[in-house]
């Protein structure tokens, strides 16, 4: 198993902002109601359908970078609650709480984002559906 | 088509002129390309406005916050979660049609590189799955023919005729017009009328069969012999009641209602932004991020 030595695994709830359950992916290859925090620096932001997508460079405790990717929903999803083609740029400096995958790969999808001048993302306009907060 | 647009651009121009003035608070943004307003007040019997006779125009979208209309997890009034309310009356052709689709959402969701999900591949969704498929901003225009409606998903339309003509007769493989055979259609064949001057009804048959179709992202099944009755009832100027019940016998056993959703009259201003299936771009997110996950 991968060890995620510098991120914080906790239990979701109450912590981060529901998620948008948009169809098309599913949620079973999610470990829901556990959330990873990362620190890194963005590799590549993809705006894109289905899911935009973020890599991530995150070192380690142990100094090893390893490189994850957090899933968004697509752009128009993911629009109002500020997501935009520039929102993230090469080298920046985030955090981002996702909820990992299940098979320990370094992947997730996005639930909050800190921006490098401290802004947050996700946490108002990406508050779902209430069907979507029932199934977390 | 010519016609079609010319149609709708004039309703644009008369919804955005009369019927919905000083409506809307909501002004400008950056360049004049307005953004969805998820944050309007609700309406109480105080706000409510009269609803104009015999009209649905409008841009409209589930009531309340964004991603309303999403029913990832089933049809919004059954949603596909166990619990016994929302057991369905599958006949046994429809259960067994159900056990062989791989959804990767509700209650037998599987990892996405394991479902059958026609929509994965891109194939558009079709009647009535197109009202169960993040429901989200949608435009209605109408004239004295025809009601148009304009989904945001994928930028589809359908028609449902409304100058008097019938429904053609639901036969095995498509519906019969004019003593002719005619194809199963995607979205298949539409006609309404009003049922008073604030209900309208439309009713649709001659949709695709159960190999290209499913009802909703948990699998569930839908055939070609389904059909569809949609009621539109507008309870205010703000407000519309959308609801949709199915009749399948050859899937289920008894008619069932799959939705009811209160739509919420937004500013017809409103910039939609695009939400499609790409086959390219779907190849790269399951390349990148699906396949792996599924391991």
């Amino acid at each position: 198993m991968r060890r995620w030595s510098v991120i914080t695994l906790a239990v979701a709830v109450g912590l981060v902002t529901p998620w948008v359950a948009f169809a098309h992916h599913g949620g079973a290859a999610f470990d829901n109601g556990k959330t990873a925090v990362l620190k890194g620096t963005v590799v590549e932001w993809i705006y894109s359908n289905p899911h935009c997508l973020l890599r991530l460079d995150v070192k380690g405790e142990d100094g090893k970078v390893v490189q994850w990717i957090a899933e968004g929903q697509a752009p128009n999803v993911i629009f109002p609650g500020g997501y935009r083609k520039d929102t993230f740029k090469v080298g920046d400096v985030v955090t981002v709480t996702v909820e990992p995958v299940k098979n320990n790969e370094p992947m997730g999808r996005i639930l909050q984002t800190v921006l490098a001048n401290g802004k947050v993302l996700g946490r108002a306009s990406s508050a779902g559906s209430d069907e979507a907060i029932q199934r977390r | 088509m010519a016609n079609l647009f010319r149609t709708f651009s004039i309703g644009l121009v008369v919804v955005a002129s009369g019927l919905q003035a000083g409506t809307f608070a909501q002004t400008t943004s950056p360049g004049g390309w307005l953004t969805p307003d998820w944050g309007m007040p609700a309406i109480t019997t105080a706000t409510r406005k009269p609803a104009p006779r015999r009209n649905l125009e409008g841009t409209w979208a589930p009531f309340g916050r964004f991603g309303g209309g999403t029913q990832a997890g089933g049809v919004q009034a059954k949603p596909n979660n166990g619990r016994p309310e929302n057991q369905l009356p599958y006949t046994p052709f429809g259960l067994a049609l159900y056990k062989s689709h791989k959804a990767l959402e509700g209650a037998d969701a599987v990892k996405p590189a394991d479902g059958n999900d026609p929509r994965n591949l891109c194939e558009p969704l079709g009647m009535p799955r197109t009202n169960h498929y993040n429901l989200g901003l949608t435009q209605i225009f109408q004239d004295d023919h025809k009601v148009a409606v304009l989904y945001q998903y994928d930028n589809r339309w359908r028609v449902i005729w409304t100058d008097g003509r019938q429904l053609p007769t639901l036969v095995d493989g498509g519906v019969e017009l004019g003593g002719e055979l005619r194809e199963q259609r995607l979205f298949g064949y539409s006609v309404g009328r009003w049922v008073d001057d604030y209900t309208f009804e439309a009713r649709t048959i001659g949709t695709m069969s159960e190999d290209r179709a499913w009802l909703d992202s948990t699998g569930r099944p839908i055939s070609d012999q389904v059909r569809v009755t949609e009621t539109f009832k507008r309870i205010g100027l703000d407000e519309m009641e959308w609801s949709e019940t199915i009749d399948d016998p050859k899937v289920y056993s008894k008619p069932w209602e799959t939705m009811k959703f209160t739509m919420r009259l937004h500013d017809p201003r409103t910039d939609i932004m695009e939400y499609y299936c790409s086959p390219i771009d779907q190849a790269n997110y399951n390349k990148v991020f699906a396949n792996t996950v599924s391991k």
